[in-house]
């Protein structure tokens, strides 16, 4: 609530100062919390771009909006057919790759911007090779360029059917001419950690105005304590474990004892 | 319904779980084995991951294990000295297995091993039982009774450091029921199951025990086996789902004692036949799922995250 109220301060003082242009966003949650009942979530980005007045506003004026989220490490592994057998074989590490990526746009956005101002994810560009050094990579023992694509393409498309991983254009609502709406779906695969939403204003295929914030992704409920104990306290998780299975086990004996004496 | 397991990292449905508990309980009781080279398996299908299928089944073996063994106990059927050299060998076999297993984690590998040693594990279980259920069912046609022979192989006699068995009558080395008890280790490391169905034979044709006390004695040393087990993978893999583990055990300990039940009133045969063509239809799962060709030939695994 607290961000909202802001927000529309934010767009009072924006009114009484002249600019080119200016971005200003909010956003209706500074924190997501995922339980066992989690199935997704829409979270609204909203938000107003001012521009000067006496400039009419033209089409090529659009909105970015870039979700990422933490960082992970993450291997790629290729089956391949060993006497007839499919196992593992080659293997790519990608670290440091976002565990979440969300990108819309109110217009289709082309590679080539992307790429120009670093935005996203490598991008295939039409006639030259993928830039890699962007990227912390660990090839193993693959050096052919066609090769190295097909494990980046192979990750990308994984995270897509994950639904971590989308890009979409055309989601953006825009009320008023000045004023953008949108709703991110959060799915439930999310990746629990810090996001980080960047906004861009994009006026002639120039970034003119761009604003970030952040939001946080938190496991609550019995699941996750249960799981971060596992993690902290694994000795003890495991004795407990244990505990449990006993109990039951030896329960189990003794009730079943009389009815088998009948 | 469904529950989410917080260490498999996905939701199932609660009923499945509980049937699957129920049953593999069942024919674990019906037929004294430990029914964790069935729900290993079944696990894996369920898309639960490799290494937590394989430690939440040690797990619920401690839990039917106890269970079974208390029942023989009470009779004076567990020989505890043979138990305590046989964990001699488990207890480094087990800590010998959970380390190759993290290392074929490491290597990406550990789903192909465990399908292998599943199929071949499953095959031979399940053609042996179709074979000897097929004949008694036979034998029962031509009402012929039917007449068992067991070998005893004692070179197990010849051996250094020999030790007295007063409860199985037997003086032979500790060193082969320390090697069974080391494979044994190995086996329920890196499969998730108790072993009963290699120990069972094991004890019978090449320690000489007798029939009577080999089925309580093995289920007395699984108990300690799957309890290491459960605690080196608790502590080294990090893939003990206690949540599955509680529902997995609560339905195997009804199905256990159900199944106990029901092998005095039912004649097994049919039904052990039964089970042989399960076994041999999830070892057939297992080797499509290695020898088709995926439609994906890819696949990833986070090895970093933020928890």
């Amino acid at each position: 609530m607290n961000l909202r109220i802001l927000f529309f301060i934010k767009l009072l003082v924006l009114a009484f100062i002249s600019s080119a242009s200016a971005l200003v966003i909010g956003s209706d949650e500074e924190e997501i919390y995922i339980d066992a009942n989690f199935s997704g979530k829409n979270l609204l980005v909203f938000g107003a771009f001012y521009s000067d007045p006496s400039q009419s506003r033209d089409d090529k004026s659009d909105i970015l909006i870039e979700v990422v989220g933490p960082s992970e490490d993450v291997v790629v592994r290729k089956k391949e057919s060993f006497f007839g057998f499919w196992l593992n074989s080659k293997s790519v590490g990608f670290y440091d790759v976002p565990g979440f990526y969300y990108l819309s746009s109110t217009n289709e956005i082309t590679n080539e911007f992307l790429n120009e101002n670093n935005i996203g994810l490598l991008n295939k560009k039409d006639t030259q090779l993928i830039d890699w050094s962007a990227l912390n990579i660990d090839w193993g023992n693959i050096k052919n360029e066609k090769d190295k694509e097909s494990f980046y393409d192979a990750l990308i498309r994984t995270k897509e059917s994950e639904d971590v991983y989308r890009k979409v254009n055309g989601e953006i609502d825009i009320i008023d001419g000045n004023l953008f709406r949108s709703y991110i779906e959060i799915p439930n695969t999310v990746p629990v950690g810090q996001y980080k939403v960047n906004l861009y204003l994009v006026i002639d295929n120039k970034i003119s105005n761009e604003y970030s914030y952040n939001f946080i992704v938190t496991r609550v409920g019995i699941e996750e304590a249960i799981y971060s104990f596992s993690k902290n306290y694994p000795l003890i998780y495991g004795l407990i474990s244990l505990l449990i299975a006993i109990l039951i086990g030896w329960s189990g004996a003794e009730v079943f004892k009389r009815f088998r004496k009948v | 319904m469904s529950i989410y397991l917080p260490i498999a990292e996905l939701s199932v449905n609660i009923f499945l779980l509980l049937s699957l508990g129920g049953v593999v309980g069942f024919l674990s009781g019906m037929f004294g084995l430990g029914g964790g080279f069935l729900m290993t398996p079944i696990l894996i299908f369920m898309g639960i991951p490799t290494n937590v299928a394989v430690a939440t089944s040690a797990n619920q073996i401690v839990a039917s294990s106890i269970s079974g063994t208390i029942g023989y106990w009470r009779q004076g059927l567990v020989d505890f000295k043979m138990g305590g050299v046989l964990l001699i060998g488990s207890f480094f076999g087990s800590i010998l297995g959970v380390w190759i297993f993290s290392k074929l984690i490491a290597l990406g590998q550990i789903d192909t091993v465990i399908s292998i040693l599943y199929f071949s594990l499953l095959t031979s279980i399940g053609l042996i039982m179709l074979i000897e259920s097929s004949q008694v069912i036979r034998d029962r046609v031509r009402r012929k009774t039917v007449k068992r022979k067991i070998h005893y192989h004692n070179w197990a006699h010849k051996l250094p450091f020999k030790i007295k068995f007063y409860k199985s009558k037997l003086y032979i080395s500790a060193i082969p029921p320390i090697i069974i008890g080391f494979v044994i280790g190995i086996l329920s490391a890196t499969m998730g199951i108790g072993g009963t169905f290699i120990l069972i034979p094991a004890m019978i044709y090449f320690l000489g025990m007798p029939t009577s006390k080999v089925i309580g004695t093995s289920l007395f040393q699984i108990i300690f086996v799957t309890a290491l087990v459960t605690l080196l993978h608790a502590t080294t893999t990090f893939a003990v789902d206690a949540v599955l583990a509680f529902f997995l055990i609560i339905s195997s300990v009804i199905g256990a004692q159900v199944g106990v039940l029901a092998a005095n009133k039912l004649r097994g045969e049919e039904i052990r036949a039964l089970l042989a063509i399960i076994v041999l239809g999830v070892a057939t799962k297992i080797a499509l799922d290695l020898l088709v060709e995926p439609s994906e030939v890819f696949n990833i695994s986070v090895i970093r995250a933020l928890f």
